[in-house]
């Protein structure tokens, strides 16, 4: 007898349209008949791990995979402690900061509360609130940032998350630290505000802030950072939050232990040891790449929107999602943006320059 | 995006077996439900005639004496009558809307059947839920009075503009009667002239409207939009009444619907309805069917489409018939799709075809799908045609899903009996569905 998945599953998970990321490069050529792909929808770090990190995943010994990681990554939550010069308990590592948003939302929030974020930022944290049963409130960017009094307006007695990306994924804008130490203290402690930092390594703006370094003046401040952008092992799925400690120790009863691989957690350790100038490569190679691109689309007629990141927007004359698969078909893969709400657009990851070229000689193609 | 229709827990239900005492009993039960759950005199006599209809027919062709669950739905602008039951393969080609269980009396099949029950409702729709369980469904709309103003109101708008993602009901009368006003005679849908059911519809929550509203509080604009399959999302509009601010008015009104459904469940937007020029670089054109009227030559409706997502591509099943037209269009519209032909290599097939209808009074036209497949597909497409062409349709279309490999074979069949394909729309079935239209003469 089939089961009655009406009644057992609940509306919030059965109306969900889960998420079907791109098949492998493989069945991708095979379907657009392309002979590479130029990988340039992910925001990937083409330079790959330092080169302590690449290390670590090539001596790793085979008979280690028999043996379970550190369930709580203790010695990696050390490190980032002494790192960021707080308690190694006030961090968490998860497997990419995905699963930490997972965790801050099933700590903070039930049926009835909401979330506030904005419309067009990244995704997660609209869909794992939805999922679970939380209202997501997302508040338009205005001129292309979070718009700080719009998002304050939208806090009620139910409210229970703010989540903030700062640099904003896919516009590149972010707050200053005052506007930032502004609107927590606007907050007032009333509700936990998350600042994902995921490009946070990318940023050379002055007035950028440091959110761990402001955890310790405001108490629901948490911030998530990744390994998977800067550093380059995306693939091995790191990341953590770092926040106050009793704010921590609430968020930890949800999380689920040795979600975090042993390889991940030895190489996230190189990363932090690197001394070989790899973020000064790394921003080197973006720099660059976004001074090209910038000339390049400039020359098109087509409306670039910059800020930090490794990536960068550009509005298209028609369809992104017509553009993504004519672009798939010259084997160069972006990321179309309707689902961002921002129809008409592509972000781009900038890479190596030799695949700015590749990007920018196959739209003026499709364009043509 | 709204979840599906929020006044559809507004239902009763009877089960009873399907025998000719309990004949009155299931009219009884309709007429009574639907007038308690809001339907006027009219309408509820109108479903009780066609579940008379219904019900005689299950009894004597279908599933005598086995039980049948009847539902009534309040679907707040219209009333549904669902009947559920079991079937086994053997008596599943009496489910055919052209069925009558004597298929070599023709005289007799004109008045027989679920064709008459059909008369009296605005849709039937018959679908399997699960392997022999079929829902088999009847809808009659309620009666709105029409409009009532129709002289266009001279005051200029003014400057200034917001887009309303909830409009309140008069803001949605307003925009209905506008479109109502600029409606030229077209197969867009009718009930933009009945402002009172767009309201209805919108409260129901199946459909949804954004307006555009100048600085006076005029509407200067709206778009409807609603899924039309699990996955696809069918715009009507963007309708805009300010002329000298269309593109701007209908790109917000679309970037607007766009970030409504953009984090959905939907794949894509299609435009069924027409499409203003100043959003058309956003959407692929997909093709033309053919709009047949009673008097005058046929209308063209063109298709639009865009994906919201990246088109993650598919395998499509189909015969050899159609290839070269699935390769010109696939190429055409950049989409990846792996082509997997189907041959006949001399497989038994059983049992007989079962084809859903669905009814769409209002614009003559017949919606056939494939529901089941059998050993008659050529005599069961025949009978189709012959019938529903006497029944006045002069819209005949047949949907093929090219994600359900044994649809394949009715290619052929389709091709050789006046029927061409007109378009694809991607993902609107298991996989891309292809529309087929039924054409007097050769197309």
């Amino acid at each position: 007898m089939k089961p009655d998945l009406d009644r057992l599953v609940p509306a919030c998970v059965r109306e969900f349209e889960p998420y079907i990321p791109s098949k492998p490069d493989r069945e991708l050529q095979k379907l657009y008949g392309c002979r590479r792909l130029i990988r340039l929808n992910n925001n990937e770090n083409p330079l790959g791990p330092p080169p302590g990190a690449q290390e670590v995943i090539r001596r790793f010994p085979p008979p280690r995979g028999a043996v379970y990681p550190s369930g709580d990554s203790y010695d990696l939550r050390r490190e980032l402690a002494a790192f960021h010069g707080i308690d190694p308990d006030q961090v968490i590592v998860g497997n990419g900061a995905n699963e930490v948003i997972t965790f801050v939302i099933k700590a903070f929030c039930e049926p009835g509360d909401n979330i506030v974020t904005a419309d067009r930022t990244f995704a997660v944290y609209e869909w794992v609130a939805v999922f679970s049963g939380i209202e997501a409130r997302v508040v338009p960017l205005k001129e292309g940032r979070f718009d700080d009094g719009a998002m304050l307006e939208r806090i009620d007695g139910a409210t229970k998350v703010i989540f903030l990306c700062n640099p904003n994924n896919p516009t590149g804008t972010y707050w200053s630290r005052d506007t930032l130490t502004a609107f927590l203290d606007a907050v007032g402690g009333r509700q936990i505000v998350v600042v994902d930092e995921a490009y946070f390594e990318f940023v050379e703006a002055e007035d950028y802030p440091d959110g761990i370094s402001l955890t310790r003046d405001y108490p629901n401040l948490v911030v998530f950072r990744t390994f998977s952008k800067m550093y380059g092992i995306a693939g091995l799925r790191i990341g953590y939050l770092a926040g106050d400690l009793k704010v921590v120790d609430m968020i930890r009863r949800t999380c689920v232990v040795y979600s975090v691989n042993t390889i991940a957690q030895e190489a996230a350790l190189a990363c932090l040891r690197d001394d070989t100038g790899h973020v000064g490569r790394t921003r080197d190679m973006v720099r660059q790449s976004r001074d090209y691109l910038k000339e390049e689309m400039g020359g098109m007629g087509l409306p670039v929107t910059s800020g930090e990141g490794n990536f960068l927007i550009v509005k298209l004359p028609g369809s992104d999602t017509l553009a993504y698969r004519k672009l798939m078909h010259e084997g160069v893969m972006i990321r179309p943006m309707t689902g961002f709400r921002y129809p008409n657009h592509i972000r781009v990851t900038l890479a190596g320059l030799e695949a700015m070229e590749a990007f920018a000689a196959a739209l003026k193609k499709i364009l043509a | 995006m709204n979840p599906p229709n929020r006044h559809s827990n507004d239902t009763l239900g009877l089960q009873l077996p399907a025998r000719p005492p309990f004949l009155d009993v299931a009219t009884g039960f309709v007429e009574s439900s639907v007038r308690a759950l809001g339907m006027g005199r009219e309408e509820a006599l109108k479903l009780r005639l066609a579940a008379e209809e219904i019900f005689s027919y299950l009894t004597s062709h279908v599933r005598p004496a086995e039980p049948v669950d009847i539902r009534a739905v309040n679907g707040l602008y219209y009333g549904r009558v669902e009947f559920r039951f079991s079937v086994a393969a053997l008596n599943m080609g009496a489910l055919n809307i052209t069925a009558t269980g004597q298929f070599e009396s023709d005289e007799a099949l004109a008045e027989m059947g679920l064709v008459i029950a059909s008369r009296t409702v605005d849709r039937l729709r018959i679908t399997e839920e699960s392997r022999g369980r079929i829902c088999l469904a009847v809808e009659k709309e309620k009666t709105y009075p029409p409009s009532p103003d129709r002289t266009p109101p001279r005051a200029p708008f003014r400057d200034g503009l917001t887009i309303q993602r909830t409009p309140d009901a008069e803001t949605l009368k307003q925009y209905a009667g506008e479109v109502a006003r600029g409606r030229a005679d077209s197969p867009g849908p009718a009930f933009f002239d009945y402002p009172g059911k767009v309201v209805d519809m919108v409260a129901a929550g199946d459909n949804e409207v954004i307006a555009a509203v100048d600085g006076a509080g005029r509407v200067a604009g709206g778009i409807l939009f609603r899924f039309l399959t699990e996955r696809i999302v069918e715009i009507v509009g963007p309708h805009v009444f300010d002329p000298s601010r269309e593109q701007e008015i209908a790109e917000a009104l679309l970037d607007a619907a766009i970030a409504a459904v953009a984090r959905t469940r939907a794949i894509g937007l299609v435009s069924l309805t027409g499409l203003p020029e100043p959003v058309r670089s956003q959407f692929e054109p997909l093709g033309s069917l053919a709009f047949f009227r009673d008097e005058g030559p046929a209308l063209a409706r063109p298709a639009w489409y865009r994906f919201l997502h990246e088109d993650p591509g598919c395998p499509v099943w189909t015969n050899g018939a159609l290839k070269e037209f699935l390769e010109r269009e696939y190429g055409r519209l950049f989409l990846a799709r792996d082509i997997r032909e189907v041959q006949d290599l001399g497989e038994t097939l059983k049992g007989s075809s079962i084809f859903s209808a669905e009814i769409r009074r209002e614009w003559s036209e017949v919606v056939l799908r494939p529901l089941w497949p059998g050993d008659d597909l050529a005599a069961n497409v025949e009978r189709h045609i012959r019938f529903l062409r006497e029944e006045g349709f002069l819209n005949l279309l047949f949907e093929i899903d090219l994600g359900v490999s044994w649809q394949a074979p009715l290619v052929p069949v389709l091709l050789g009996r006046r029927f061409s394909p007109g378009m694809i729309i991607p993902f609107a079935g298991q996989a891309d569905l292809v529309v087929f239209q039924y054409h007097e003469t050769r197309p």
